[in-house]
């Protein structure tokens, strides 16, 4: 957890100041029984108004800076927590981004989101109770027992007893009661599989008719949680009352002793009373370490989980005088390229790849599922480091140029498409963000998605809700493609994204890409074979390499595999 | 003196806390952010209900039938409160016997008050005991008993439901909310009913021992309500705020983490970390006013609470003075002036809980009266092994009223032939086999099986007769054969791997380690597009169905690997009226009529080489694919 020391270093001071003020709060909340006794056993007991009214003068001024400090305690303290979170959240936010795909796909995002989100939440928390009563508890506890002790060391004899009894008692309720806390969470994740399985099939149930399978499936993991639950519930709830009875015979046990001590005439009764209000101090704190323990081991498990994104540190790094690229525009170059993902074992996905497309030259990639043709196309933008060979553009390896400048001249439009809350105009500026309305409407119109837009009663300010919700496939596709175009950009990357489009419309969309990318390099990604035939060059992949390069007609003449997807997708009398 | 039993009273409820709360805790799943133990401390946001009490009496239903065992409970509690209202008297008792006049102690009284207090102990203590075990049992049963209700509410809901709610909002009412209603409500409820009677009879021991004590230690409450009413009114509000602030968030986190890729690739890393730093910042702000705001509650209230020891000290001692009272009676008076206030101050916050819970509730309520599926009409008839013959008649349908996507379609599908539905994307050609299937209802128009309107079928015994492969082969996690066996629950396993032989899967199936029973992960990614194709293929087959449904479902594979499950797919589709629906119009070539689908409408339809004939839409479409083939 190295990574915390730069909080610590930051808010030291405060949160030293803020168990400054918690100890002067715990102090006067130690005070209040002692005066409070004196007050009964001097004022009230020999009948002196004045006294009375004196010490309650001095409890209530007890009260009164005991409440100040609280006051300011929980200022400070809510300084310093949110604050806290919110830096913590931001230095994760901003690491995550530093990141590289290789980062990233280690961790998945949705395990990456948790992360920002609630493990920060947990922590946060914790801090933040540490300045609140975790750091009280102990000093109450250590307090109350020094007072107690003060008070009659006769009488501080069953406190002797009474508090290792109640401490056994709480270690072995965290010793039972946490493993079926990691019992109840793998039922409870149990629960969860099953309902998430059901909505993402939901149409296979139907249409299968499955449902009372479904049902049973489930109520199979809700009767497996709700009897660990209640069994876990059940364990628990002796110990409560266990340790409130253990306290309470010792509150019995005083009152015998005071008794006794009373009549001696050693005890005043006050002081009686003073030790019973000290027991169930200690009492109350003891549970409230407890609490702070289980607290604890929630938020270590966090902050190990935060630790491991800040311990990530992207191994894709750029030299330290990066090269600029002036020359060679829109030039690609694979050179031997061999690439498998990180911490995969077996054959690489790309093997010994080596091909150029020249400036303004349209290239198609076509090859089956899982021949490698995303992945060949990641190494562009420098998604991902190439394993061995390399990888150039603009004649210039993109190891060799700042990462950020390299993808200046690149526009890339992913399978997965990926629009933002926002409105359309605001998603297709993003490519560019001083660009004018024209330019807008032009990328709009070369990727087939003004018609549609203008069609909306919004237009172009139509609002997207979350990943664009509200759109169909074909639509978000032909949004994310104007969002390249509109980049302008020296290399244009179609990966396979016009799959949701019908094969009438991506005509078009391919007739009026032609002349809007015209002396831009292009490499389309494709399935569809029409979608690269008319290419100046197609690469074919199988099984992570190139077993064929050339014109279509070229590629017909002489690549198998080529032919294969031909005659698969068109039928044998297109011959 | 004073916190005597006012502590005695928190620890207990501290006690029984800590466990629910670390339950309660380690449960959070994915969504309950800042949601933590926060709450308990005080500075949980309030989500507010709409219509509280209403909730609150349907919520009453599901407890309703754990009545017996909840009012044990109830009984447990009152003897409880009782048990914590008289150990104060009983230790001001005992001072008492303590005080009599110089130091001697009256023995005898006092063996008999311990003795007493003793029993009242133990029996306090087995009480809670038995009153948390079998708290632990309502609590859950009534839980799962909600869970299993919305699960079983699912069967009945239309497809539209599941494709107008993310998964992750009806997740979290399934999980997060259930368990937030639970938990809050066992413990609120337990407070609720103790408090109100501890409050009772500490007013009550408070008049008799001395009604001008009494008067004495009222004077604070309406100092407690005016803090409590003015800082929960700011907070409420700030609360309120941050949990907005929060919500934005966490949708922007959720947003730009899972679009990261997009994000690096056009650079966009400095905007989206400037947009997040702005509402953090904002969070934060607002964060630290909520809960400095809240914080000023409880030290003010302790100073309040000081007040009205003094007052009583003060009056006490004035009346002790002249002997109008024992110290043992004012002992005991103060620790019920504590016992009196400290629930009001409880009572406000389980309000404020109860709130929260009850919008949780609400939650799940708005899933549970969500329109149903049209129950089946009276005498439905079982529809078993039809032959197949499919008509639509005038079909017209919308998804929302104003908007048709269907309009005035009729076709006939004769038994044994196959359909093959074309047209670009949106033009209705999946809305199609939505009505087929009765996912939806038409708006107007008929569809009849075998001559008769598919509403009079029952819906069960009418999906029966299909069998559907869509695009998106859902595979669930468990083994091969499970999921094959999907399709036909009392499958043996020789027709499990007849149908995965016909499939053409039986192949890869065989290759693998554990062959038919190897475990396919949620997302099955140990397999790939095409495998996974030819598995729901198999459990197509295995189903048997009289009519067959292709929704796109070689759309997401590769053409190769397309062409081998084509073979499949011929295989499954003889014998069979099959629908089948394609962009790519190589796979449907041999369809027996192609019905071109656009704005709606059947604009074409005839078989293949009739369709190249007349030249038109279809002519176009096909052409189209090889324009520039030059062909």
């Amino acid at each position: 957890m190295q990574f915390l020391k730069i909080y610590v270093k930051r808010y030291w001071k405060l949160f030293c100041a803020a168990v400054m003020c918690l100890t002067l709060e715990a102090f006067c909340d130690l005070m209040q029984p002692t005066i409070m006794s004196k007050i009964v056993d001097v004022g009230v007991a020999e009948k002196q108004m004045g006294y009375v009214i004196k010490m309650g003068g001095l409890m209530l001024m007890v009260a009164a800076i005991g409440a100040a400090a609280a006051v300011s305690r929980n200022i400070i303290a809510s300084n310093v927590s949110q604050r806290f979170g919110a830096e913590l959240r931001a230095d994760i936010f901003t690491k995550i981004h530093s990141f590289s795909f290789d980062n990233i796909d280690k961790f998945e995002t949705a395990s990456l989101i948790t992360r920002l989100t609630n493990d920060v939440t947990q922590v946060q928390n914790f801090v933040n109770g540490l300045m609140r009563i975790f750091v009280k508890a102990p000093l109450l506890c250590l307090g109350s027992l020094v007072m107690a002790a003060r008070l009659n060391l006769h009488m501080a004899l069953v406190l002797l007893a009474v508090v290792p009894i109640v401490a056994i008692i709480l270690f072995v309720n965290m010793k039972i009661g946490f493993p079926y806390f990691t019992k109840i969470q793998k039922a409870l994740d149990g629960v969860n599989g099953v309902i998430r399985e059901y909505l993402s099939g939901v149409r296979v149930v139907k249409a299968f008719n499955r449902f009372d399978y479904e049902e049973t499936r489930f109520k199979r993991a809700n009767d497996e949680l709700t009897g660990l639950s209640v069994t876990a519930m059940r364990v628990m709830a002796i110990f409560s009352p266990s340790i409130t009875l253990t306290v309470n015979f010792g509150i019995v046990a005083i009152l015998w002793l005071g008794g006794l001590g009373v009549n001696k005439g050693s005890i005043h009764v006050g002081q009686i009373i003073a030790f019973i209000n000290y027991m169930t101090q200690i009492l109350f704190s003891l549970m409230m370490i407890s609490f702070v323990f289980t607290m604890f081991v929630r938020a270590k498990a966090s902050a190990e989980r935060i630790g491991e994104v800040f311990q990530e540190e992207n191994g894709m790094k750029t030299k330290e005088n990066p090269k600029e690229m002036f020359d060679l525009k829109g030039r690609v170059d694979f050179h031997n390229v061999c690439f498998s993902y990180s911490g995969t074992i077996g054959e690489p996905v790309i093997k010994n790849i080596t091909f150029t497309c020249k400036p303004g030259e349209t290239v198609g990639i076509i090859g089956s599922t899982g021949s490698g043709k995303s992945s060949l196309v990641n190494l562009i933008p420098r998604f991902y480091d190439a394993t061995t060979g390399s990888v150039k553009v603009n004649g210039v390896d993109v190891k060799d140029i700042d990462s950020k400048k390299l993808r200046e001249k690149i526009a890339m439009v992913s399978q997965k498409t990926v629009l933002f809350t926002g409105s359309i105009i605001d998603n297709i500026k993003w490519g560019k963000e001083e660009a004018s309305f024209q330019e807008v409407e032009r990328a709009a119109e070369a990727s087939g998605a003004h018609k549609f837009i203008e069609a909306f009663p919004e237009g172009y300010d139509t609002k997207l809700g979350q990943g664009g919700v509200n759109l169909s496939g074909g639509q978000k596709q032909r949004i994310s493609i104007a969002r390249a175009l509109i980049k302008k950009p020296e290399v244009l990357i179609l990966d396979d994204c016009t799959s949701a489009v019908d094969v009438a419309t991506e005509g078009k969309i391919r007739e009026a890409l032609k002349e809007y990318s015209c002396g831009i390099t292009c490499l389309v990604v494709a399935q569809r074979i029409t979608s690269v035939m008319d290419a100046d060059k197609i690469v074919v992949l199988d099984n992570g390499e190139i077993v064929g390069i050339g014109k279509h007609d070229e590629l017909m003449d002489n690549c198998e595999v080529y032919q294969d997807i031909f005659h698969s997708q068109l039928g044998k009398e297109m011959m | 003196m004073t916190q005597i039993y006012e502590q005695k009273n928190d620890n207990k409820k501290k006690g029984a806390n800590i466990p629910e709360g670390v339950m309660s805790g380690i449960t959070v799943g994915p969504g309950r952010n800042g949601r933590g133990p926060g709450g308990r401390m005080g500075m949980g946001p309030v989500v507010k209900p709409k219509d509280f009490k209403g909730t609150l009496r349907r919520l009453w239903r599901y407890f309703e039938n754990e009545k017996k065992l909840l009012s044990l409970i109830f009984t447990f509690i009152i003897i409880d409160s009782a048990l914590a209202l008289a150990v104060p008297y009983l230790i001001g008792r005992s001072i008492d016997a303590m005080s009599i006049k110089n130091n001697l102690v009256d023995f005898g009284a006092l063996k008999i008050i311990i003795g007493v207090l003793l029993t009242a102990y133990i029996i306090d203590g087995i009480i809670i005991f038995f009153q948390g075990w079998l708290m632990a049992g309502v609590s859950q049963h009534i839980v799962a008993n909600l869970r299993s209700t919305l699960f079983s509410k699912f069967q009945k809901l239309s497809v539209s439901f599941f494709d107008t709610h993310t998964h992750g909002d009806i997740m979290s009412r399934l999980t997060n909310d259930i368990d937030n209603v639970s938990t809050t409500i066992s413990q609120s409820i337990t407070q609720l009913v103790s408090g109100v009677i501890t409050i009772l009879g500490a007013l009550i021991m408070m008049l008799i021992l001395s009604p001008i004590l009494t008067l004495a230690s009222v004077i604070t409450i309406p100092m407690v309500f005016g803090l409590t009413k003015t800082i929960s009114k700011k907070t409420r509000i700030l609360f309120k705020e941050q949990q907005m602030q929060l919500g934005k968030l966490n949708g922007q986190i959720e947003e730009t983490i899972s679009g990261i890729e997009v994000i690096k690739s056009f650079n966009r890393e400095e905007k989206v970390i400037e947009q997040f730093n702005e509402v953090n910042l904002k969070l934060c702000e607002v964060g630290i006013k909520a809960q400095i705001c809240s914080g000023f509650l409880m030290p003010i209230m302790n100073v309040i609470n000081n007040i009205g020891f003094i007052a009583v000290a003060a009056v006490g001692g004035t009346l002790a003075v002249r002997s109008l009272i024992t110290v043992g009676v004012i002992a005991s008076f103060i620790s019920y002036s504590r016992q009196f206030t400290r629930p009001l101050n409880d009572l406000a916050n389980i309000f404020n809980t109860l709130q929260s819970a009850v919008a949780g509730a609400e939650r799940v309520f708005e899933v549970l009266d969500e329109k149903e599926e049209k129950a089946d009409i009276k005498n439905a008839k079982i529809i078993d092994k039809p032959r197949g013959h499919v008509v639509f008649e005038n079909v017209t349908f919308g998804y929302r009223e104003d908007v048709n996507i269907l309009n005035n379609i009729s076709f006939e599908a004769k038994e044994g032939s196959t359909i093959a539905l074309v047209g670009p994307t949106g033009a209705g050609k999946t809305t199609i086999v939505n009505l087929l299937a009765r996912f939806y209802d038409v708006s107007s128009g008929h569809i009849l099986i075998d001559g008769k309107d598919i509403r009079e079928y029952t819906r069960d015994s009418l999906r029966k007769c299909f069998g559907i492969v869509l695009q998106d082969t859902y595979l669930f996690s468990g083994t091969i054969k499970e999921n094959i066996k999907y399709g036909r629950l009392d499958a043996s396993d020789e027709e499990v791997e007849k149908a995965a032989v016909m499939a053409n899967a039986d192949v890869f199936i065989k290759r693998l380690k554990k062959g038919y029973d190897t475990h396919i992960t949620e997302s099955g990614s140990n397999l790939s597009q095409g495998q996974r194709q030819l598995l729901a293929i198999a459990r197509a087959i295995l189903a048997n169905p009289s009519i067959l449904i292709l929704d796109e479902a070689t759309s997401s594979v590769d053409t190769r690997t397309e062409l081998h499950i084509q073979e499949a797919m011929l295989k499954l589709m003889k014998g069979r009226t099959s629908f089948i629906i394609a962009h790519r119009l190589s796979t449907i070539r041999d369809a027996d009529i192609i019905m071109v689908i656009d704005d709606g409408g059947i604009v074409e339809r005839g078989s293949h080489d009739l369709l190249i004939k007349n030249k038109g839409k279809y002519y176009n479409m096909y052409f189209n694919q090889f324009k520039n083939l030059g062909v």
